[in-house]
C-alpha cells in the first residue's frame, strides 16, 4: 500500500467570491468548485470505497451536502478544500462502515465536519507544494507508521481495529499511532504553522 | 482537562481515534469557544487534508458533473415544472415532501403521504434527497413512459413506474412489506425478445414504501414491462420466482 501522491494544482485564489455565490444559490458557482475540487473528491472516496459506482453517488452527496450547509461557511476565512474532504471522507467511511454493519457515531462525525470548523486555516494546503511535503513527510514514516496512518484516515479503523486488523497488541499499535502522527507534526511543521 | 493535557490528542481526535473521554474533553473546549483548542484542531484538520490529499489520482466520469449540477437545477429549464422552485429554496426536506405533494396531486395521496412520512425515518437525510432528486429528473423528463401496477381487489403492492431512456428506472411502491432477512428485491426490464434483464436489487421500508432508482440507459421501445421479484439477498441474474409486481409500459408500436 504505497501512497503515491496526487499533486494537486488547486487554485485557491478567488475562493472566498465563489463560497459568497454559493451562498447566494448560484449553481454556476458550484459547477466551479466541482472543476476544482471534483477530481480530489472522486480520488479520496474512490480509495476508500474502491468501487467507481460507489464512489460516484458519494461525490454527488459530498457536493449536495456542502451546496445545502454552505451557509454555515465562513467565505473569508474558511478553506473550502480540507472542508469538502472532510465531508467526502466521512461520506465515504460512513458507507464503508455500514457495509460492515458498524455504524460509526453520528455526533462524531458531524462535530469533524461541521463548515464553521474551517475557518482560520491555511487555505492553500492542498496545493502542490503541499503535496510533496505530505509526500516527503510520509516517506519518512516506517512501515508500520504509515499503515497506521492510512488505516485510520482511509478505513476509518480504530485503534483497537486496527490491532486486530495487524495481528499486533493494542498497545503497540497506539505508540506507532502516536509516532507517526507526531513525526508528520514534526516534518510538516512550517507547512501546517499558521 | 486543560489544553495542555489535551495536546497530542487533536489528531486523534481529527482521524476519529481519541478516546472518548478527550473526545467529550474536546467538545467541550469548542463549546465554550476555547481559542487555544480552536487552532489546535484547524492544524490538525489541515494535516488530515493533506493526508486526503495524497490519494492515488483517478478521474471521476463526465456523466458525474452533469448529474451533480443537474441535481441544482443548472439544467432547471429541461427539468421542468418544479426548477424554479428547487433553484430558489435550493434542496430542502421541505421542498422534498413539496415535490411529492406536488406530484401526485390528490392521484394518490396516501401513497405520496407515505413516501413524506417515510423521509422521516431515513437517518441520512443527504442520500434520501440524493435519490429523489434523481426520481424526480425521471419523473419529470419529456421523454418519460409511466406506468402503473397493483390495481385490484386485494392488497398487492401498487405503484407507478417511470422509464426515462436516458436517465434509467424509476419504482414507487406502496403495499411492499420489507423483504425478509436473507432476501431482497430485484428489479427486471422485460425486453420484448430475449430474457429478463436484471436492473437492481432493494428493500423496501419499514413502512410498506419503496422507492427505487435504477440509473443508466434504458431501451424503452424494446421494453414491455418492468418486473420485480423476491430474490435470495445476492441477487440472480433470471427470476427464479413469479414476479410481485409487473408494469406493462404502455405499447409503443
Ligand atoms: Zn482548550
Amino acid at each position: 500500500m504505497t501512497l503515491l501522491p496526487l499533486i494537486m494544482a488547486v487554485e485557491v485564489e478567488g475562493e472566498a467570491e465563489l463560497v459568497k455565490r454559493l451562498q447566494r444559490r448560484d449553481p454556476q458557482a458550484l459547477a466551479a468548485l466541482y472543476d476544482r475540487y471534483g477530481r480530489l473528491v472522486y480520488s479520496l472516496i474512490l480509495r476508500v470505497v474502491r468501487d467507481t459506482g460507489v464512489a460516484e453517488d458519494l461525490v454527488q452527496e459530498t457536493f449536495l451536502r456542502v451546496w445545502n450547509r454552505v451557509q454555515g461557511f465562513d467565505a473569508e476565512r474558511g478553506a473550502v478544500g480540507p472542508w469538502l474532504l472532510a465531508v467526502a471522507r466521512n461520506r465515504a467511511i460512513d458507507y464503508l462502515r455500514s457495509t460492515v454493519g458498524k455504524a460509526r457515531n453520528s455526533l462524531e462525525m458531524e462535530a469533524t465536519e461541521h463548515p464553521a470548523l474551517f475557518s482560520d486555516m491555511e487555505k492553500d494546503i492542498l496545493a502542490t507544494d503541499k503535496a510533496r511535503q505530505i509526500k516527503a513527510a510520509l516517506e519518512k514514516l516506517s512501515a508500520h507508521q504509515r499503515q497506521v496512518i492510512e488505516l485510520a484516515y482511509f478505513e476509518g479503523l480504530s485503534q483497537t481495529e486496527m490491532a486486530e486488523r495487524m495481528g499486533q497488541p493494542l498497545g503497540t499499535v497506539k505508540t506507532w499511532v502516536r509516532a507517526a502522527l507526531k513525526n508528520l507534526r514534526n516534518e510538516l511543521g512550517t507547512a501546517v504553522a499558521i | 482537562m486543560n489544553c495542555d493535557e489535551l495536546q497530542g490528542h487533536y489528531e486523534l481526535y481529527v482521524l476519529g481515534l481519541a478516546e472518548e473521554e478527550e473526545s467529550r474533553e474536546i467538545r467541550q473546549h469548542l463549546d465554550r469557544g476555547c481559542e487555544v483548542c480552536m487552532r489546535e484542531l484547524g492544524s490538525a484538520r489541515e494535516l488530515a487534508a493533506m493526508v486526503g490529499g495524497t490519494a492515488v489520482m483517478a478521474a471521476p466520469p463526465p456523466a458525474l458533473r452533469r448529474r451533480i449540477l443537474a441535481s441544482v437545477g443548472v439544467e432547471a429549464r429541461r427539468l421542468g415544472w418544479w426548477a424554479p422552485v428547487w433553484g430558489v429554496a435550493g434542496i430542502t426536506a421541505l421542498s422534498v415532501a413539496v415535490f411529492v405533494a406536488l406530484f401526485f396531486r390528490g392521484r394518490e395521496v396516501d401513497l405520496a403521504q407515505q413516501l413524506v412520512d417515510s423521509r422521516e425515518q431515513v437517518r441520512n437525510q443527504t442520500i434520501e434527497l440524493t435519490r429523489l432528486t434523481e426520481a424526480f429528473a425521471i419523473m419529470n423528463g419529456p421523454d418519460t413512459t409511466e406506468a402503473s401496477f397493483g390495481k385490484g381487489p386485494q392488497q398487492p403492492p401498487k405503484g407507478r413506474v417511470f422509464v426515462n431512456p436516458a436517465q434509467g428506472v424509476l419504482l414507487i411502491a406502496s403495499n411492499l412489506p420489507p423483504a425478509p432477512n436473507g432476501k431482497t428485491y430485484e428489479m427486471w426490464l422485460l425486453p420484448k425478445r430475449g430474457m429478463p434483464m436484471p436492473a437492481g436489487l432493494f428493500q423496501s421500508q419499514t413502512d410498506g414504501t419503496a422507492l427505487y432508482v435504477r440509473r443508466g440507459t434504458v431501451n424503452v421501445n424494446g421494453t414491455n414491462a418492468v418486473a420485480v421479484t423476491l430474490e435470495n439477498a445476492a441477487g440472480a441474474p433470471q427470476p427464479t420466482v413469479q414476479p410481485l409486481i409487473v408494469a406493462a409500459l404502455p405499447s409503443n408500436s
